[in-house]
Order: C-alpha cells, then sequence, then structure tokens
C-alpha cells in the first residue's frame, strides 16, 4: 500500500495470509490490518464457506470462538477509510443473514480491534456470561422493521382539508414571490409539519397496538425522513412470523392510499440489543 | 406480501438510495457498541459513512412542506378532468376543492400502493443468496 510511513520490515499482503498479519511485534504501533468485527454468536455455529465482508477487496469472515460464544470477524487494512455503500451493506447483509439462522448480538458499523487475540482477551472473555444470557434470551427471535412513507399529496392534502388555518396560509402564500411571504411560508411549512407529525404519532400508535401482540418487545423509531409515516421495530418470535406478516399485510391493504408499507427483516436484533449496560439502549 | 429484503444493491444497481437508506438507519446508530466493552485494543480506524438522514423538524423541512403545499396547488390549478374545483377556486372557496384534490390523489395512491405491495420480493431474492448460512450444531443433534 502505497502512502503509509515507508515502514517495509513488517509489509505482507495481508489478504494472502490474514492470520500473520500482525506487525505488532516489529513495529509497536503501525499496524497493517485490524480485525473487523461484525457480531457475537453462539459457539456453536458453522460457517458457510465464501460470506463476504467489509474491505476491498472484501474480507473473509472467521469465527474467533470463546466459551460458548463466538465472533463474526474479518481482517481489514487499515490505511483505507471504511464505510463505502459496499462496506456498509456488507456489514448488515451479514448480519442479517446469521440472524435468519442463529441467534446474534449486531456490533455497530465500525468496531475494529488490532487482532483475534484482542477479540477473545477484550471482547468475549471479559463479556462471556453476559453476551450468553443475551444470545439465550434471542434464541428464535428476530427484529422486524416496518417502515411507511406518506404519499406527500395526500397526507398534505389530509391536512388542508382538516386545517382552517393551513387553507388559508396556502392562499396568502399563492401567487406570490418567495421573498415577499417568507414568514407566511414558514409558518405554513410549520403548521403542515406539526400536523404530519400528530398523523404519524397516531399511525404509529395504531401499527404498534396492532402488532404489538404478535411481539415480544416493540422499539419505536425515530422518524427519518419528513414524510415518514410509521417506523418501528418488532423482536419477533420465528414461530410467529408469518402471523405478524400477515397482519402487517392486512394493515397495508387497510391503509386507504396514503402510502407505501415496507417490511424489512428478518434482521439482526440492532434495536434490541441489550447486555445490561446503559449505552445499549437508544432506539 | 409486503416483504422486502435490507439489502441495499440488487437489480437497481448497488447503493440504491431507498437500500443503502434503510442499512444506514440501521447499522450507523444502533446495535452494540464496542467502545463499552473493549478499550485497549480498539483501533480508530477513519469511517466515511456519510449521515444522510435530515432533520424532521428544521426550517428546511418546513420550506419543503411549504413549497410541496403550495405545488399541491398548483397542480390543482393545472390538472385534468377538474373542472368543479376550478369554480371553486375562482371563487375563493377553499374547503370543497381541498377534498377534491384529496380524493383524487389518495386514488392515484390506492393504486401504487397496490402495485409496490404486489412484486416488492421478487428482485431481492438474488440478494439473499450470497450471504452466509449457517447450521447450529446443536439442532443437528
Amino acid at each position: 500500500m502505497p502512502g503509509s510511513t515507508g515502514r517495509t520490515e513488517t509489509a505482507r499482503p495481508e489478504d494472502a495470509r490474514p492470520e500473520t498479519a500482525r506487525p505488532e511485534d516489529a513495529t509497536g504501533h503501525e499496524r497493517a490490518t485490524g480485525c473487523y468485527i461484525y457480531g457475537i454468536v453462539p459457539g456453536d455455529v458453522e460457517l458457510d464457506p465464501d460470506p463476504r465482508g467489509v474491505g476491498d477487496p472484501p474480507g473473509r469472515i472467521q469465527l474467533v470462538r470463546h466459551g460458548e460464544i463466538a465472533a463474526l470477524v474479518s481482517d481489514v487494512a487499515l490505511d483505507r477509510p471504511l464505510g463505502r455503500p459496499d462496506d456498509l451493506v456488507a456489514h448488515q447483509r451479514l448480519l442479517d443473514a446469521t440472524a435468519a439462522e442463529v441467534p446474534v448480538l449486531p456490533l455497530r458499523f465500525g468496531a475494529v480491534v488490532t487482532d483475534r487475540e484482542a477479540v477473545v482477551e477484550e471482547l468475549l472473555g471479559p463479556n462471556h456470561d453476559g453476551f450468553l444470557v443475551a444470545l439465550n434470551e434471542l434464541e428464535g427471535r428476530a427484529e422486524y422493521v416496518v417502515k411507511g412513507r406518506y404519499v406527500e399529496r395526500v397526507v398534505i392534502g389530509e391536512v388542508l382539508e382538516e386545517n382552517a388555518e393551513v387553507a388559508r396560509l396556502r392562499e396568502e402564500i399563492r401567487g406570490k414571490p418567495e421573498e415577499a411571504t417568507w414568514d407566511a411560508r414558514i409558518r405554513l411549512g410549520e403548521l403542515v409539519g406539526e400536523h404530519v407529525a400528530a398523523k404519524r404519532d397516531a399511525d404509529t400508535e395504531v401499527l404498534v397496538n396492532a402488532l404489538a401482540p404478535r411481539s415480544v418487545a416493540v422499539v419505536v423509531r425515530e422518524p427519518t425522513h419528513e414524510q415518514d409515516a410509521v417506523h418501528v421495530a418488532f423482536l419477533v418470535e420465528s414461530e410467529r412470523q408469518a402471523e405478524f406478516e400477515q397482519v402487517v399485510d392486512e394493515f397495508g391493504d387497510r391503509w386507504p392510499g396514503r402510502g407505501t408499507l415496507r417490511l424489512l427483516g428478518p434482521l439482526a436484533p440492532y434495536d434490541f440489543v441489550t447486555t445490561g449496560r446503559p449505552e445499549g439502549d437508544n432506539g | 406480501m409486503t416483504m422486502v429484503q435490507p439489502a441495499g444493491g440488487g437489480a437497481s444497481g448497488r447503493g440504491s438510495s431507498s437500500g443503502l437508506a434503510d442499512v444506514i438507519d440501521t447499522i450507523l446508530d444502533k446495535g452494540l457498541v464496542i467502545d463499552a466493552f473493549v478499550r485497549v485494543s480498539l483501533v480508530g480506524i477513519e469511517l466515511v459513512t456519510i449521515d444522510v438522514r435530515i432533520v424532521v423538524a428544521s426550517v428546511d423541512t418546513y420550506l419543503r412542506f411549504a413549497e410541496a403545499t403550495n405545488r399541491l396547488d398548483l397542480t390543482q390549478t393545472g390538472g385534468k378532468g377538474l373542472p368543479e374545483v376550478m369554480q371553486d377556486m375562482t371563487q375563493g372557496v377553499g374547503r370543497s376543492k381541498t377534498k377534491g384534490i384529496a380524493q383524487g390523489a389518495m386514488e392515484a395512491a390506492g393504486e401504487k400502493l397496490r402495485g409496490l405491495v404486489g412484486d416488492s420480493d421478487e428482485p431481492d431474492e438474488e440478494d439473499r443468496e450470497p450471504a452466509p448460512r449457517r447450521r447450529r450444531r446443536r439442532e443437528e443433534e
């Protein structure tokens, strides 16, 4: 890799011998590769060949086992930034595919430690029992995310119809230049936003009420788009997956053409990982 | 089926915006944080992730909503087959015309929804293939 600091005595092709690309003994702090961690799984899982990880070329996924748990890892070059779309997708795809088969504790994107020994000594070892309890709780469960997005014309049409002040402000700015109606535009947009938010809350409540009885746990996610209608994560028993999906479908059919509803999953339980640390619960 | 797999890429090309947005919504601020568990051997790798999420309550959003509300009006003015609505508008009657446009839009959107619900699970089938499959030894015993 050109552009590093010129240490050559430890340079090795890391993709050829991932196990040995650990120059710590020779250099102290300058490293060619780190160990990227995707998530934690029970120790009795087997990897199918050829899953692809983050990096370019994609890292080979390996298991670091310790006791009854294991970490999904791959080597990653440290001299290139991570976070290309392919990296993000590789991270989530691996975890979601895993979650479809076995319990998994997903790590947030970007977790890198020095090497595989560190995975055992600092991550798996000290937290073995807590991770194992969490994995056992997740046995037979996976996350589903329901995302709904309003059709803008429809939802704003509703707001216009239901709110005289919105309609009045719209009349006020009609045909007038933006500069002359700045305040009215801001006020109009703010009002519309408030009413859309109220609709979002109401629709979210209906959805949660319908699906909570079919779920183990629910986390209402923050809206990530101004036309978001619902954005909710559910932890669902695999046995009830079909039932859950059916309710979502029925909900979508009942929605009177106000938007689109999507169901993502099964996913790794990103919204439900708890290990007794306050950090984990920020839905 | 409303089923959609979460992966980006797929038929519409890698990193299609909705797929990638779904990923970003999920893995950048959710999941276990390694810093809570690992300190000594933590490697601070440079991340180039872009936060594409928008702040829902902001002046930008307000202006967009205002513009969208305004545009709704314009669509109506140039809309096809809405003579009654045109009349109402010239008389400055607010309620009846908004009702007309809301109903029209809801019908149109209803068709769109059905279309999306119908075919959303097929193009993503391929995305599931490259992912690793695992078997638990425990289950085989």
